[in-house]
């Protein structure tokens, strides 16, 4: 870890992903402390303008995170939320923003070591590419 | 290959018996006003009122998508009436179908191939009468200089699921018209208007083939510009700093129907101290109105899968964006990635109301 923390915004699907992150905390498993994070009640509830308003407004990566395929507590919920994040990345590199800073990940509610771990591998993604432009930008 | 239909009569006459053998009990397309030199898309009811019918006028003033979804959206027409639209208008149409904003009992859908039409601002600011150049490209099937650059680029210029497709392209505005019934209904309108039997069978000319290459070569042309102009933060910023937030480009988009903007609502009415937070964390200040930016990308997010790139957002906009541009552009990078066409067929969900389970692998980790 080097340098100042970045600020990634993560929104966790409740049944899962967020009880991944809390199993990892009681499994006093470490990650980077550089995510924000919001639980929603599904992934599909994570509207594309959340993703873009985050970026928008200074984050330097976006992770969203649901349950496997197939484990969805509503049945369907990832699936339609894979669309919403497809989209979300189409139209943040049609326009000139990086898609990269925008991440999709299935962890379930009993796998709080890959959520540990995809939170390290994100946040050094993240350190990698730098500060978000955007930041030192008064127009957006 | 559909059968093409030599009419002896222009669309006035058309319109006219329509309503005289009371086929319908209206017709609804751009009539032109010389009173006071305007065109208005009209709701016609009397066969005597169907002077100065103008639905190739090279102007549109909204797209009557709109108007239709306010005939229609709460309760249908209780009797057969025609609706002469632009493919855009129509491809508007059907996919606000979807959107539940259009009840489609009891229309006649009649469109033609488009030849494209100018800004809006060249009518407001000149005579209106038809300019002989539109009137030539029309007849040689080529862009005619000086019409929208999304029209110039558009390749759906030939009607999806009109029921009476009339052929423009090749032909001149005043003309006997030239038209095809490719469904059922059409087939029974032209029928009870005694088209089939007065007709004669025609050939389809070449001019819409022509005219459907160099759009392609068009919409490459102009896809290569937009995505060059947006290439990073700072093209995006240069090109978006304009706005000035007026919304105009979502008032007359056809598929931005919602009465309530998500983008007016108290979700962007910052209180003042959250506003100086920001103000004392953000390096660079802030300009406001804040979300100028956002505004375009969250259109897009909620109707870049159905844009039909029919230009009225770039029109009415004061600040000189490229809008419908960009929205065609981007819009059709969604669009082809769910392999969807806005306004092509009504069995088609829309893209973010369903999925399919092998998909999209590369957006997940």
């Amino acid at each position: 870890m080097s340098g100042k923390r970045k600020k990634i915004v993560a929104f966790l699907c409740n049944w899962c992903t967020y009880t991944a992150a809390d199993l990892a905390g009681t499994s006093r498993l470490k990650y980077e402390p550089d995510i924000r994070i919001l639980r929603v009640m599904c992934s599909s509830r994570v509207d594309p303008v959340f993703i873009l308003k985050a970026l928008m407004d200074g984050a330097d990566g976006v992770l969203v995170g649901g349950c496997e395929l197939g484990d969805c507590h509503y049945q369907r919920g990832n699936y339609y939320a894979r669309r919403k994040v497809a989209v979300a990345k189409k139209i943040a590199a049609d326009m000139g923003l990086d898609p990269e800073r925008i991440r999709l990940s299935w962890i379930s509610a009993s796998d709080g070591p890959r959520f540990a771990e995809v939170v390290n591998e994100f946040t050094r993604e993240i350190e990698e590419k730098g500060d978000t432009p955007v930041k030192h930008e008064a127009y957006v | 290959m559909e059968r093409i239909y030599e009419i002896q009569m222009g669309i006035e006459e058309l319109a006219r018996r329509a309503l005289e053998t009371g086929t319908v009990g209206g017709v609804a397309a751009l009539l032109e006003v010389p009173e006071t030199n305007k065109i208005a898309f009209t709701l016609v009811r009397a066969p005597e009122d169907v002077k100065g019918l103008a639905p190739f006028s090279p102007w549109m003033l909204e797209n009557a998508a709109r108007s239709i979804s306010q005939m229609t959206r709460e309760a249908a027409f209780t009797q057969p009436v025609a609706v002469i639209l632009r493919p855009c208008e129509l491809r508007a149409l059907r996919e606000l179908v979807k959107l539940k904003q259009v009840n489609m009992t009891n229309l006649i859908l009649i469109s033609f191939d488009c030849p494209g039409v100018f800004p809006i601002g060249s009518r407001l600011n000149g005579n209106g009468d038809l300019p002989a150049a539109y009137e030539k490209a029309v007849l040689e099937g080529t862009n005619c200089p000086g019409i929208r650059q999304v029209c110039s680029a558009c390749e759906e210029f030939v009607p999806r699921g009109a029921d009476m497709v009339i052929s423009l392209v090749g032909r001149s505005p005043t003309d006997t018209l030239r038209a095809a019934f490719p469904t059922e209904a059409g087939q029974k309108f032209a029928e009870a208007l005694g088209l089939l039997a007065e007709g004669r069978e025609v050939e389809a000319g070449e001019e819409r083939d022509r005219l459907a290459g160099i759009r392609a070569d068009e919409h490459n042309a102009l896809s290569a510009r937009i995505q060059g102009s947006l290439k990073d933060l700072d093209g995006l910023v240069s090109v978006f700093d304009r706005c000035i937030s007026c919304h105009a480009c979502r008032y007359v988009c056809p598929v931005c129907y919602c009465k309530d903007c998500f983008f007016e609502s108290p979700a962007f009415s910052y209180y003042p101290h959250s506003l100086h937070k920001r103000l004392e964390q953000s390096a660079a200040g802030l300009r406001l109105p804040l979300d100028r930016l956002l505004f375009h990308l969250g259109r897009l997010t909620h109707m870049g899968a159905s844009c039909v790139a029919c230009g009225m957002c770039e029109d009415v906009c004061v600040a000189g964006i490229p809008v419908s541009q960009i929205f065609k552009t981007v819009g059709g990078d969604i669009q082809q990635m769910f392999d969807y066409l806005p306004g092509g067929s009504p069995d088609d969900p829309l893209p973010l109301l369903t999925y399919r389970e092998d998909e999209l692998k590369e957006m997940e980790d």
